[in-house]
């Protein structure tokens, strides 16, 4: 049981998670106990840490599905109950033993107990390996966490998929998978769940007094997640990692303890049912997602055992033969009809599981390339053609905020003091308006209090308009500060072109990447390109011109629908005005409006146009069959569910180029006819 | 001045369908999108700020026709005012909204006014001004007799509403088409005002109105 030892240290600066289950067999299982476990004070911890490099050199920086780890994994709780004839024993300070809770243990007498169960679980790694290899996992798991994965986060800070990640055949996974509660739940084991939470509740005041501390801070961090947990899900939040990290290993430690099973039947008791069917009788997990996807796949269809032929009761008078015959027919075609559409869904699920490792690996091989080859080597690199191609395929939301940042650039020089002195600026501002006090001192003059004051008004109501559905820039949401923050910024760094309705959506997606003063400078340095000075100054002069060099690439690449535009008397700005004003953060679902973000970032204004005309092509069917009016309706509120990889597709068929000519000329020649 | 119904309704009985565009003006805030949201889906909600324009459609059976609007939601931001004329050309009504409890939205209603005047000859054109949010009566700032006022010497319909609580917002529609189809009788040959496009819209646009 050395082996035991040093493996769960391994685990132990992951806290929750592990804890709980260590706590759990030293209750439960009464396993004897012949070594005591040393308290993971910050030395250890680094032991650990170090213990666990293999792990980390694995990382690819990004939540995926496939690890390593050949072996399977037992789960504690199997253990459990395996040793339950073992005698009970209590846990005691004196004790020693492989599973005691560290905190247990008088940390002078550890330290090299420490040192000696981390050098033996590097020279033997095997023996005792069912207890032993339940911890590794998790350890690797959250090693990875700290390192980048700002999605996996996410995942963990719903409460639906942390109470999964307790029934979680394998945390692994479950951290991993980055966005889909759902799926982490096939690969749940029904078996092992109920145990674990159960007896895992029972441990919660104990682990409590170990690590009080930590609770509460948990505790203030779940009330903040609480309701944007399905924000978070959708792995737009790729920075402050290390805060990150933090928040990710204290809720699930939080939740592990408390959240109860119910919830969780509750929200998919059918699936778990299943799953639990399957799963019956595995004593044995296999590892690899992929092992997984193919079990999910074999198991035996179950819904029909909810339809049962019965016997006509015995005070009716007996079917005719001949009807019972047919019914019993009937009974077997339902059967064999309810088995084959759960094959079918399985198979689907399998099919999106694997998808999701095949999409979720491609990412994680991004974030590679993106941070180890092209952040370091910028200047040189970004205008390969590799580095577009990658480009193209989106940037990965971990490193999309750097990447953004690099490619608008800071051609304004505006560094973090001046945001904050603009802030201050904004901040003086609003308190002498709520005060009613008389004119400030005017330096931008010719904007009458009135319509000032009209502005700020206006960008308090917009911000709890911005994204509504997110919950988070809402009054008393995390970001509706910042939001407020950078708009009120802005109207004093640039008292000239001022709030803008449609810029709480931009600034918003911002935000979202990127930390608030280098959001407020990519926000500044946007808006000063000349394509969003036209559009946000309102030069309408201007603004034409680019609708007229749109509707020439229009011709060109659509004629049809062109034609049919011309006789509608349907005209670009119609459309183009929210779509550009917004950079289409309002018009499009955010992951896709992000990613033509991340090539409006490499191509500039052009795309943005490029992008336009994406979307009519895409639609060009449809909306060659439609009247002005609901082609007007049509475009300005675009389908919910637009299909990202035929999006993507039907933009790139889009040809920038007219008669030899490309964006940057055609827009340089209208502007010179005017 | 709609298109009319297309030429070969010639049966007795069957009403033409009448297509009108209605754009609704005014500035930020007082309720214009809330107002259109409310005629056309009857449902109250936070709504995202216009950007540009958005657009709906209502159909109404009246006595005299069948009238379908093509309702153009403008964005109130003063700062997008200079693209608005866009939105108004080739209007047949207009919904010009100012909020009760916000004395400086109806002096802004009245600059629309002057805009529109000198974009339509007076009987070109139905302009209904609208005093929305008459559910916060607590914080009202402008009288109803003053917007009856501004109403009777401009010669505009006139209608204070709430879409937060319904009141009247479906009335203002109505009586615009009223409105409309009455100077549809009285000149009954008028050519549009949407100029070149006429023939085109009237063509593509216009259906009879037996559906």
């Amino acid at each position: 049981t050395d082996v035991n030892i040093s493996n769960s240290i391994n685990g132990l600066n992951f806290m929750g998670i592990l804890d709980a289950r260590v706590g759990l067999q030293n209750l439960n299982s009464g396993t004897p106990r012949s070594f005591s476990l040393p308290e993971y004070g910050p030395g250890q911890l680094s032991s650990a840490l170090e213990d666990s490099h293999s792990l980390k050199s694995v990382d690819s920086g990004i939540p995926t599905l496939e690890i390593g780890n050949p072996e399977p994994v037992h789960c504690s709780v199997l253990n459990v109950k395996r040793k339950q004839s073992e005698p009970e024993i209590v846990p005691d300070r004196a004790f020693q033993s492989a599973c005691t809770l560290p905190s247990y243990v008088p940390p002078h007498s550890l330290t090299s107990e420490q040192d000696h169960a981390v050098r033996k679980s590097s020279t033997f790694p095997r023996t005792g390996y069912d207890t032993v290899k339940l911890y590794s996992p998790t350890s690797k798991t959250l090693n990875r966490s700290d390192d980048i994965s700002v999605c996996s986060v996410s995942s963990l800070s719903t409460e639906l998929s942390t109470t999964l990640s307790v029934s979680n055949e394998d945390i692994l996974d479950f951290v991993v998978t980055s966005s889909s509660s759902a799926i982490v739940n096939l690969e749940t084991d029904e078996t092992h769940f109920s145990d674990v939470t159960l007896n895992s509740s029972k441990e919660t005041n104990e682990q409590n007094l170990q690590e009080c501390c930590q609770d509460t801070d948990v505790d203030s961090k779940r009330k903040i997640l609480g309701p944007f947990t399905n924000f978070f899900a959708r792995n737009l939040f790729t920075r402050r990692q290390s805060a990150r990290f933090e928040k990710q290993n204290d809720v699930g430690w939080k939740l592990f303890g408390k959240v109860p099973l119910r919830e969780n039947s509750q929200k998919d008791s059918k699936k778990i049912q299943k799953e639990y069917e399957e799963k019956t009788g595995r004593a044995h997990r296999p590892l690899s997602p992929k092992q997984n996807v193919r079990k999910n796949l074999d198991f035996e269809p179950l819904s029909t055992t909810a339809l049962i032929l019965e016997d006509r009761p015995a005070n009716l008078p007996a079917k005719p033969a001949e009807e019972a015959q047919k019914h019993r027919q009937q009974y077997e075609e339902m059967v064999v009809q309810a088995k084959k559409r759960e094959l079918k869904e399985a198979q689907k699920r399998k099919k999106q599981l694997e998808e999701r490792c095949k999409l979720e690996d491609s990412i994680g091989n991004a974030v590679l390339t993106w941070n180890n080859e092209i952040l370091p080597n910028w200047e040189t690199m970004c205008c390969s053609r590799k580095v577009r191609d990658l480009w193209w395929q989106g940037i990965p939301p971990s490193v999309r905020g750097k990447v953004w940042s690099l490619a608008i650039g800071n051609e304004l020089n505006i560094t973090h003091e001046l945001y904050d002195i603009c802030l201050a600026r904004a901040k003086e501002k609003w308190r002498s308006l709520s005060t009613g006090g008389a004119e400030v001192e005017c330096e931008d003059a010719g904007f009458s209090a009135a319509d000032r004051e009209a502005s700020l008004e206006l960008i308090k109501l917009d911000i709890s308009r911005t994204f509504p559905n997110l919950c988070i820039f809402q009054q008393g949401g995390p970001y509706h500060d910042t939001l407020h923050s950078i708009l009120g910024a802005y109207t004093c760094y640039r008292p000239d072109v001022g709030y803008v309705q449609g810029m709480s959506f931009i600034a918003a997606v911002l935000i979202l990447n990127l930390d608030t003063a280098d959001a407020f400078i990519a926000f500044s340095n946007l808006l000063n390109k000349p394509c969003q000075m036209a559009f946000f100054r309102v030069d309408h002069g201007l603004m034409l011109t680019y609708f007229a060099a749109f509707e020439v690439f229009f011709e060109e690449n659509l004629p049809k629908l062109f034609a049919h535009f011309k006789k509608n008397n349907l005209t670009p700005d119609i459309y183009l005005i929210d779509w550009i004003f917004t950079l289409y953060s309002k018009s499009l679902p955010l992951d896709l409006a992000c990613r033509v973000w991340d090539v409006f970032c490499r191509d500039g204004e052009e795309f943005l146009f490029r992008t336009a005309l994406g979307i009519l092509r895409l639609f060009e069917d449809i909306l060659t069959k439609m009247d002005f009016i609901h082609i007007a309706q049509f475009l300005t509120k675009l389908p919910e569910d637009l299909p990202s990889e035929e999006f993507f597709t039907s933009i790139a068929a889009i040809q920038m180029q007219s008669r030899n000519k490309k964006w940057a000329q055609v827009k340089r020649m209208l502007i010179f006819d005017n | 001045m709609a298109q009319e119904a297309m030429s070969d309704i010639s049966l007795e009985g069957v009403h033409p369908t009448y297509i009108y565009k209605v754009v609704l003006l005014g500035s930020m805030l007082v309720g214009k999108s809330s107002l259109a949201y409310r005629y056309v889906k009857n449902d109250f909600k936070e709504l995202l700020p216009t950007v540009g324009c958005s657009f709906f459609t209502q159909t109404l059976n009246l006595e005299g026709g069948t009238v379908r609007f093509e309702i153009w939601d403008t964005a109130g931001q003063e700062k997008y005012h200079s693209i608005c004329h866009l939105y108004y050309r080739g209007a047949q009504a207009v919904l010009l909204v100012y909020d009760i409890t916000n004395k400086e939205t109806l002096n802004r209603a009245k600059l629309w006014l002057r805009d529109l005047e000198k974009e339509f000859l007076p009987h070109e054109i139905v302009i209904a001004l609208v005093g929305n949010k008459t559910d916060l009566a607590a914080e009202r700032e402008v009288a109803t007799e003053e917007g009856e006022e501004l109403a009777r010497t401009k010669d505009l319909l006139f209608m204070e509403t709430s879409a937060k609580s319904n009141h009247g917002v479906n009335d203002i529609f109505v009586a615009i088409a009223q409105e409309l189809l009455q100077r549809e009788r009285e000149k009954p040959s008028a050519l549009s005002p949407r100029g070149k496009s006429t023939v085109d819209l009237g063509e593509s646009r216009t259906k009879t109105g037996c559906c």
